[in-house]
């Protein structure tokens, strides 16, 4: 089940790739090169950390459950969790 | 008061014999104790009760003393051993209980061994006097906390008492507290009534005045003092009393002497509080401890420091926070601090990817991935504006062209289509909509002839996914009927090919059916062909709003399902052959000997909408027969006119009367309820007609689907041609039709597995009137008849 959702998360149209890290930073699941992926797993983990702590200063009750960056070329798509992070970076004019 | 000592040792210091002492002790065994270890209490009483007993001429002994008239003291046998001002004879008779006076005294903690375990070390052991005096010091302390206590203070805080008391008094002193203890402890309930009596001043430093007055007794003597001296002054000079004589200090060379100590190494330590972390750590400790205390009255601090400082940068905030609060925050650290180490344990890393979390946040992100692929799409589907893609490379021309070219007719846009590797080779036998959730469609698969007959399948899809179902439900022989439930939105009746039926609950991700009716007695013995939930008004017990499922089978029954211990049914009608009715269409009759079966199958039926107890039935025969639920021998009535099985009746959502039927002679015919021939009929080619549907929104338009192509038919443009037309792909039959209910958009199954959604595009016919329109064409055309 989770196997088949990653491949097929991986073969829709336009998504270059999936990345599967865990709490302390170490991927899981990866289809992009070593390289590539410890460093998105980096810059995201930091720019998550700083979006949860912008949401709950805001409202302590509140989380953060979903970050998407849409840039010029892609869109990073984050989804945060206490032990893991979740990170599919599509291409979506294709 | 005063104190009276004994000149003898007190027979009462050899008595060494102690239990261990938990957390309380008396003034001596205070003396002996170390700082944190009560049990080498027990070898130090000893020695010191020995030490102490050697020392015959330095200790004090005590005499036993009463301090109040008052006081009595029992032992446990209620004997009265009040101690007599004078020195007892009867000490042996106190020594045992002496011992467990000092085991069970309680007196304040740790304080109190610290303070008399410094005292020991400062002073001499062998020394008792000025032990003896510490110990009371300290005892008084401990002992000034407790209501029986003032008769010690008293004693205690009276200098003279303090040079005199001996240890022996100590001891009988101690053993008097704690046998009122003892009792007290037996009535902790009641009132105990303090008394608080100023004790006799202390004189601390005593700096007698050197000036006197005038008025005093002393000012004459001081006066002539005074006088006195100077003269003696005045006479110094040449007297040869008085010499001068210097003296000279010699003053010691200093030195230099330089002291080198290790580097103090600062480290930098810095953290952030945010309001956050302050939240959490106060949920965290639940709201009940010091760090939790601290810091609520500091968050609402922090939270108006906020709004009062939201222009300054929040830094200046955030050192006040910390500042406040770094106990919560050293708290949340050390936490997470533990969370950590804890997640380290876990052998496998993996672990974390089949938390239900995880699978929930693929679902979504999956959702994100195609909602940027079919955004369009869906935007069209759901009438929003398709706002172009900024990033995309503007083909200019080619999007203008497009939208001029669909501008004024009427046309099917093709969306997308729900199909994924399951269902390919499946043939769509019929769709439902979910009545709570309208992005949720219910498809079922299953092929119409008996020939090929494969396991059945149901797929549960969302709009948000195309690519995927979200509900796959596997079942043993196809698929020929479905039916979304409107009181329990997510139950869903599955009707299929061998006569079963089973009703799904789509909520859970169980693969079983809720309730299936193969147990049942009264099963349908042919396929199922239709099933639907109907809303009683006038349900069985009076209650309203009530849902049947009925369904209808080739086996010529409508029958009614109850949920009782299984699903068991009850038959509303048998549809019996008319065979009388072929005279009055004019075919001549044949023979017909041997009937296969006296039922005739049923295709198809149609509660109405507003009467919940009349319906329609559609038959192999081509026979319509209209129903009622009261009335299970006889039809109300027989609609005459097609001459192949009907597929499908449809009553008109929006005009009550008049309903639609479909058939395989190629024909679909529109019918009055009063009238037993239709009004009007349609063809438009030489297919059966598998599926027809009234628009929900336009009373003048239905789709049709024969087996090559998809039709929308608008009676008010047009009765004699559909206004657009959308051919099937190559090697696939169109099967079903469903309208969507917001939107105006239509999902056409078929034979491949596929089920496609259009959009209809620039259809004229507006709204409001058309009932109307409907109306007057069939008014138009009755008259033409006539």
């Amino acid at each position: 089940m989770l196997e088949e959702t990653l491949k097929r998360i991986q073969a829709h149209k336009g998504v270059i790739g999936t990345i599967v890290v865990n709490a302390e930073g170490i991927p899981i699941r990866t289809t992009l090169d070593s390289s590539t992926t410890v460093q998105y797993a980096g810059l995201l983990h930091q720019l998550t950390m700083k979006a949860r702590s912008t949401v709950r200063d805001i409202d302590p009750q509140n989380d953060l459950t979903f970050l998407r960056i849409r840039s010029k070329k892609h869109e990073i798509m984050v989804a945060p969790d206490k032990e893991y992070l979740l990170i599919v970076i599509q291409n979506p004019s294709e | 008061m005063p104190v009276r000592t004994a000149k003898q040792m007190k027979p009462t210091l050899k008595v060494t014999k102690s239990r261990t002492p938990n957390q309380s002790t008396s003034g001596v065994l205070r003396v002996n104790q170390s700082a944190t270890n009560t049990r080498s209490v027990n070898s130090s009483v000893h020695r010191k009760s020995f030490t102490l007993a050697g020392d015959s001429k330095v200790l004090d002994k005590g005499s036993v003393q009463t301090h109040k008239q008052t006081v009595q003291v029992f032992d446990e046998t209620g004997k009265d051993v009040t101690p007599q001002p004078l020195y007892q004879p009867e000490a042996g008779a106190l020594q045992p209980k002496q011992s467990k006076i000092f085991t069970n005294h309680d007196t304040s903690g740790s304080t109190l061994s610290d303070f008399l375990s410094t005292a020991y070390q400062t002073t001499n052991a062998s020394f008792a006097a000025p032990f003896t005096r510490s110990v009371f010091g300290s005892s008084s302390v401990s002992r000034s906390s407790q209501s029986t206590m003032e008769s010690m203070n008293d004693e205690i805080e009276d200098p003279s008492s303090k040079k005199d008391i001996s240890l022996s008094l100590s001891d009988v002193q101690v053993r008097r507290e704690e046998i009122k203890e003892q009792i007290k402890e037996h009535m902790l309930d009641c009132m105990v009534d303090c008394y608080l009596t100023e004790t006799e001043t202390i004189w601390l430093l005593d700096m007698p005045a050197l000036s006197v007055s005038m008025d005093s007794e002393e000012a004459e003597v001081v006066k002539g003092r005074n006088m006195a001296y100077q003269e003696l002054c005045k006479n110094r000079l040449g007297n040869d009393k008085y010499m001068e004589r210097p003296m000279q200090t010699f003053n010691g060379a200093p030195k230099a002497k330089e002291v080198q100590s290790d580097s103090i190494s600062m480290v930098e330590k810095a953290t952030m509080a945010t309001h956050w972390d302050i939240y959490d750590s106060y949920v965290s400790d639940g709201g009940a401890g010091n760090a939790a205390d601290g810091a609520s009255p500091t968050k609402l601090d922090i939270s108006t420091l906020h709004r009062v400082h939201s222009s300054r940068p929040l830094d200046r905030t955030m050192s006040g926070a910390s500042a406040i609060s770094t106990a919560s925050t050293s708290s949340s650290r050390i936490d997470t601090e533990a969370f950590v180490v804890q997640g380290e344990n876990e052998s496998d890393p993996e672990d974390v990817l089949h938390s239900e979390k995880f699978l929930q946040d693929l679902l979504v992100m999956e959702r994100a991935v195609l909602e940027n692929i079919y955004q369009p799409k869906l935007a069209a589907y759901r009438q929003l504006p398709i706002l172009p893609d900024p990033n995309r490379e503007q083909k200019a021309g080619d999007e203008r062209d497009g939208q001029d070219d669909v501008s004024l007719n009427p046309a099917l846009e093709r969306l997308w289509a729900f199909n994924c590797e399951l269902t390919m080779g499946r043939n769509v036998s019929n769709m439902a909509w979910n009545k709570k959730n309208p992005d949720l469609l219910a498809v079922g698969y299953g092929q119409f002839d008996f020939k090929d007959q494969k396991s059945g399948l149901v797929c549960c899809w969302s709009l948000k996914n195309p690519t995927w179902p979200e509900r796959i439900f596997h079942c043993e022989s196809g698929v020929t009927a479905l039916d979304f439930s409107t009181c329990s939105p997510s139950q869903l009746a599955v009707g299929m090919h061998d006569g079963s039926i089973a009703i799904y609950n789509v909520q859970s991700t169980e693969k079983t059916p809720v309730i299936d009716s193969s147990d049942c007695a009264h099963k349908h013995t042919g396929p199922v062909w239709q099933v639907r939930w109907v809303e009683n008004e006038h349900g069985p017990g009076g209650e309203d709003k009530r849902e049947t499922l009925i369904s209808v089978s080739a086996d010529g029954r409508i029958s009614k399902w109850f949920l009782r211990k299984g699903l068991d049914g009850i038959d509303l009608m048998k549809l019996k052959r008319m065979r009388s009715v072929r005279k009055h269409l004019g075919v001549k009759e044949r023979k017909i000997e041997a009937l296969i079966s006296r039922h005739a199958s049923g295709l198809c039926f149609h509660f109405h909408n507003n009467d919940s107890n009349i319906y329609l039935v559609g038959t192999e025969d081509g026979l319509i027969h209209k129903c009622s639920c009261s009335y299970n021998e006889q039809f109300l009535g027989t609609y005459t006119a097609h001459i192949g099985p009907v597929y499908k009746i449809t009553w008109s959502p929006l005009c009550p009367d008049v309903f639609l039927s479909c058939s395989a002679d190629w024909t679909i015919q529109l019918w009055r309820q009063d009238l037993f021939t239709p009004i009007l009929g349609f063809t438009s080619t030489h297919k059966a007609v598998h599926d027809i549907e009234w628009s929900p929104r336009w009373a003048t338009v239905f789709g049709a689907v024969n087996e090559g192509r998809l039709e929308i038919w608008d009676l008010g443009s047009s009765i004699l041609d559909p206004i657009i037309v959308s051919m099937a792909r190559p090697g696939v039959k169109l099967t079903s039709l469903l309208f969507a209910t917001q939107t105006d958009c239509v999902l056409v199954g078929d034979s491949g597995g596929q089920v496609s959604v259009y959009k209809l595009k620039n259809l004229n016919a507006g709204e409001g009137k058309e009932v109307n329109t409907l109306h007057d064409i069939i008014r138009s055309t009755l008259a033409s008849q006539l």
